[in-house]
């Protein structure tokens, strides 16, 4: 534990000090106080040497990916959304067609599943896109800004 | 106000998404690191910062153009860490001594030699460690004038207190962590005899 100083001089005085924001007065009254009081003088030198270690403190930075973009404007917004209605739709249209054509095509069954397979791995790709979306959409933490 | 801060809030103000992307990307990171010191682990940091810019971006109408932006964004980033430390107890498994580990911290002082930036690292990985032995009062203080670098004006407009209380709180923030430096053995090793230190100062 280190020594308390036992003169009239205000504690807090010395940070003041150190840091620069003292009236005129009050850093004279530390001066004069340091030159004949070794228990402030070692105190200061203490703190400033604490001050120079936190100043130099450098944090190590985030990640880019770990940043949410702040959002879009709003016509941007629209655009992205009517294009995601507009697939989803064609791609009901057309997926009940291909199946229609599928199940009545005089193909094997072998042939017809071949067929399947490729479709449905395509499918689930695009789902697990589209369920991506939906959560980041759910958890945007800019979604209340108004821009 | 900064300059850059000054027209880049006039941009953000007339709508312009470059120049509130340029703010939020300029002011998250202090918000973060400010955040990480206050509660101690990454995650409600980045949450905490996250949460900060939303608010941030919020409130961009309402500022007043002639203040300075950071202390704004330190009382934004004060009251969530309050706000959460009321919520819920923060998760002190991931502490400041494991991000010290993991090297969280870094110190960078080019101008030092090998040796005294051994010095330094260690006595800056102490002191972070100590912050966490403080009161949340004296924590705060200690962050935004050692670690951010606010005056003392600026410290009273953000925890809302005047300016001789800063000065009186922040000085009994230094000597606890100093105290807790010198029981580690961190300070007091070269004692100061002369007055050579009141002189160059």
């Amino acid at each position: 534990m280190p020594p308390d100083c036992d003169r009239r001089l205000e504690p807090e005085l010395l940070s003041g000090y150190l840091d620069g924001e003292l009236f005129q007065a009050e850093e004279q009254r530390v001066r004069i106080h340091l030159e004949d009081c070794a228990v402030c003088r070692q105190a200061l030198a203490e703190l400033r040497q604490m001050r120079e270690a936190t100043m130099s403190t450098r944090f190590e930075p985030v990640p880019d990916e770990q940043w949410r973009e702040t959002p879009k404007g709003p016509a941007s917004r629209l655009l992205r959304g009517s294009g995601w209605v507009l697939f989803v739709l064609w791609l009901i249209v057309v997926g009940g067609y291909a199946a229609f054509q599928l199940i009545t095509a005089p193909e094997s069954l072998w042939e017809k599943l071949l067929v399947v397979g490729g479709l449905s791995a395509v499918v689930l790709l695009f789902l697990s896109v589209l369920l991506d979306r939906l959560h980041d959409a759910r958890s945007d933490r800019y979604k209340g800004v108004k821009r | 106000m900064d300059n850059d801060d000054g027209s880049l809030l006039v941009r953000a103000l007339t709508g312009d998404p470059s120049a509130q992307e340029n703010l939020v990307r300029r002011y998250r990171v202090v918000a973060y690191n400010t955040a990480l010191q206050l509660v101690g682990n990454r995650e409600d940091a980045l949450d905490i910062a996250h949460e900060a810019m939303v608010r941030f971006l919020r409130a961009l109408g309402r500022i007043d153009g002639s203040r300075p932006l950071r202390p704004w964004v330190y009382q934004i980033v004060r009251n969530l860490v309050r706000d959460r430390c009321r919520r819920q107890a923060l998760r002190q498994a991931e502490s400041l001594e494991t991000l010290l580990a993991e090297g969280a911290f870094e110190p960078t002082d080019a101008g030092l030699d090998p040796e005294a930036q051994a010095i330094r690292r260690d006595l800056q990985r102490r002191l972070s460690a100590a912050l966490a032995s403080l009161t949340e009062q004296q924590r705060e203080i200690v962050v935004l004038r050692d670690y951010q670098d606010l005056s003392y004006q600026e410290i009273a407009q953000v925890l809302a207190i005047p300016r001789g209380t800063v000065m009186s709180r922040l000085h009994g923030a230094r000597m606890r962590l100093r105290e807790i430096l010198h029981d580690s053995g961190a300070l007091g090793s070269s004692p100061v005899t002369g007055g050579s230190d009141a002189a160059r100062l």
